[in-house]
């Protein structure tokens, strides 16, 4: 069996955390790679190396094909892993490390290539009798041919982006009448996005559950699942929290599913850990939505209900290792929560919120992982994705998980920036989503214009005055006085 | 002592006493009376014991104000009494800024009008982006763009204004 005794880190924040903690388990050197704005960012702080790339704009850093291999080259690291977003499913990145002599840690150059491409990916699968959303196998940027093919799949219909992902290029049309408009907009966005405007239209699914599957697939030809997650609860087509196993699951369906995965990664030559995408609808039919070719950020899910550590069997695939197990073999147990910490205000339309962390205490106790890229005192920049950290819980049942999620939000203390968790928390509480009731349009449904409760706001201002008495030093009574008493006036000694 | 303390948009009057030696402290707000005892931990962290019932708070200072966490919340508590006077030009409840100011930390990306320009109100004045998302400021009033302040790529934080607009007063309302 062979092992890297060096790898490269091409990210930053969580994941890159997270990936050099298993390196370090499996006595594997690390570099890390930085911007100047992250010297001294978690990834930086727990790597043996790191290397800086250049300014802070993700050009000129993580997205920077020829630094990133001049900086693998110069450290001598044998591999690099991409983490999830970057340079994750870039193919012809994968292609620079693979003719540089590097191991790129995900499938190979080509598999990357030809699932980056959507209408591509549905032919492929439509081979392998994968079902697919009824639509569009080629792409085009012609708009009447668009609105030909539009006519014959109906309304309502999805317009996408060929080259699509995180929801650039993709609309929701309901009219015959808004189509020549959402397909010019698209097509503008995904110029910009992807330096590719060609589109392809599918059905719309009313309401579906978001339900994917984790595969391995070795170079010896093994492959297998490791059961489903379901995503459902998103926004802006970014998912916030996720679950395993899937509350609308059946063993027979489960079974029918997987089976179809493991379809989808064969027909692909699929190689390393990666994601088949579906969605579930009422009926319990379920459609092909994408491959997500790399590390999913959802993934430790997965590994706290499977006992896996999916960054291992990454790194043992890519090393060229077979799987040591066979599907018989995984079992699931319990069930497991994660949901993703952003800064972001959710009481300001979730409007980014970077900053400095002033104070931060992680919850702890059973059940709880934590897997976070900030730390008290680190800034938080404007640069990059409003990912902070992941919770994620396990329990014996889904019911036990949800208040244990609780339990570790009110206990999760993020101050000096805005983050997700109260929103998170009303999310979890709610009615609708302890009954399992979730689906994609949970939040839109359910949690339009939120804003926080106010039950506590009490006990806010008090600890407000209390902070203030004890930061005084030595308290002394203080004569209160109709009017406009200022502190300033009344409380003598003071601190900025 | 008294205080004045704003969350979001709301004052509450906040009558405090406080005994020297007991770690405890008896507060009104609003007509409601509350017998606190606190501890103090660590830095920033308060062990509250509130008619029974015990909470952890923990209180950060941010910028004119302190961010105070309960049970999963946090709530900007500022000091109403400490905070600068409001424009004195116009007051009440239906003033509106004539100052565009971003509500994060972001880089301009575009500046989509010109001095000298007349806009609508909700009209897009300066789009911002902070972590890859890139959000349109608008104008919050009919009127005239008197000055802008800043610049393409310009690094610019809540507070700094931007662009400033002179009311249209007979257009609006």
């Amino acid at each position: 069996m062979s092992m890297f005794k060096k790898i490269l880190i091409a990210n930053r924040g969580e994941i890159a955390v997270r990936i050099i903690r298993t390196c370090r388990e499996m006595g594997i050197q690390t570099v890390a790679v930085y911007s100047k704005v992250d010297k001294a960012a978690a990834h930086v702080l727990e790597a043996d190396e790191a290397v800086v790339l250049g300014e802070p704009e993700p050009s000129a850093s993580y997205l920077n094909i020829e630094r990133i291999i001049a900086a693998a080259t110069r450290t001598s690291a044998e591999a690099i892993h991409p983490g999830y977003g970057f340079l994750a499913e870039n193919s012809e990145f994968a292609e620079c490390c693979e003719t540089s002599g590097i191991t790129f840690i995900g499938p190979p150059s080509s598999v990357l290539r030809d699932l980056g491409n959507k209408t591509m990916a549905r032919r492929t699968m439509e081979s392998a009798d994968v079902p697919l959303i009824p639509g569009m196998l080629e792409a085009s940027h012609d708009i009447a041919r668009l609105c030909q093919e539009a006519a014959q799949i109906g309304f309502p219909l999805m317009v996408k982006a060929v080259a699509g992902g995180g929801g650039k290029g993709m609309r929701i049309v309901f009219h015959p009448e808004a189509l020549e408009e959402s397909c010019i907009s698209a097509m503008s966005e995904a110029e910009k996005a992807f330096g590719d405007d060609s589109l392809y239209l599918e059905k719309h699914i009313e309401s579906p559950r978001h339900v994917e599957f984790q595969m391995l697939a070795d170079h010896h030809g093994n492959v297998v699942h490791l059961f489903e997650r379901e995503c459902s609860i998103q926004r802006r087509y970014q998912k916030i929290i996720e679950e395993t196993p899937s509350p609308a699951m059946t063993p027979a369906l489960r079974n029918e599913m997987a089976e179809v995965a493991v379809s989808a990664i064969k027909a692909s030559g699929y190689i390393n850990a990666g994601t088949v995408e579906f969605l579930l609808d009422h009926s319990g039919r379920f459609y092909f939505l994408e491959v997500n070719a790399r590390l999913q950020v959802e993934h430790p899910i997965t590994e706290l209900t499977t006992g896996i550590d999916c960054v291992r069997q990454q790194l043992e695939i890519a090393a060229g290792n077979p799987l040591t197990f066979t599907q018989e073999d995984i079992a699931q147990r319990g069930h497991a929560i994660e949901c993703r910490i952003y800064a972001e205000d959710p009481e300001a339309n979730f409007f980014p919120s970077p900053g400095t962390v002033s104070l931060y205490r992680e919850p702890c106790g059973p059940g709880i992982r934590n897997d976070s890229g900030i730390y008290e005192g680190c800034e938080v920049p404007m640069e990059y994705d409003p990912i902070l950290s992941k919770l994620i819980v396990t329990a014996q049942t889904r019911e036990a998980t949800r208040r244990r999620m609780l339990r570790a939000l009110t206990t999760y203390v993020i101050l000096g920036i805005r983050t997700t968790i109260p929103f998170l928390i009303d999310v979890l509480s709610s009615e609708e989503f302890a009954k399992g009731h979730t689906h994609t349009g949970f939040l839109d449904r359910h949690f339009k214009n939120w804003s926080q409760g106010k039950a506590d706001e009490d006990v806010a201002r008090i600890a407000y005055v209390i902070e203030e008495i004890v930061s005084r030093g030595r308290p002394s009574t203080v004569v209160s006085k109709k009017g406009f008493p200022t502190p300033w006036e009344t409380l003598g000694e003071w601190r900025i | 002592m008294k205080y004045r303390l704003k969350i979001a948009e709301d004052i509450v009057d906040v009558d405090v006493s406080h005994s020297d030696n007991e770690h405890a402290v008896q507060a009104i707000l609003e007509g409601k009376e509350y017998h606190v005892h606190y501890q103090s931990v660590v830095n920033g962290c308060f062990h509250l014991v509130m008619d029974g019932k015990s909470i952890d708070v923990f209180v950060a200072t941010g910028y004119q104000g302190k961010y105070i966490f309960v049970n999963g919340q946090t709530f900007f508590v500022q000091d109403a009494d400490q905070l600068r006077a409001p424009r004195t030009r116009r007051r009440g409840p239906e003033e509106i800024p004539g100052e565009i100011t971003p509500p994060m930390p972001s880089v301009v990306l575009r500046i989509m009008v010109k001095e000298g320009e007349r806009v609508k109100r909700g009209q897009g004045i300066v789009v911002v982006s902070a972590m890859k998302m890139q959000t349109t400021l608008v104008a919050p009033s009919d009127g005239i763009i008197t000055r802008i302040h800043t610049s393409i790529d310009a690094k610019v934080a809540p507070g700094d204004i931007l662009v400033e607009i002179e009311k249209e007063e007979n257009n609006n309302e």
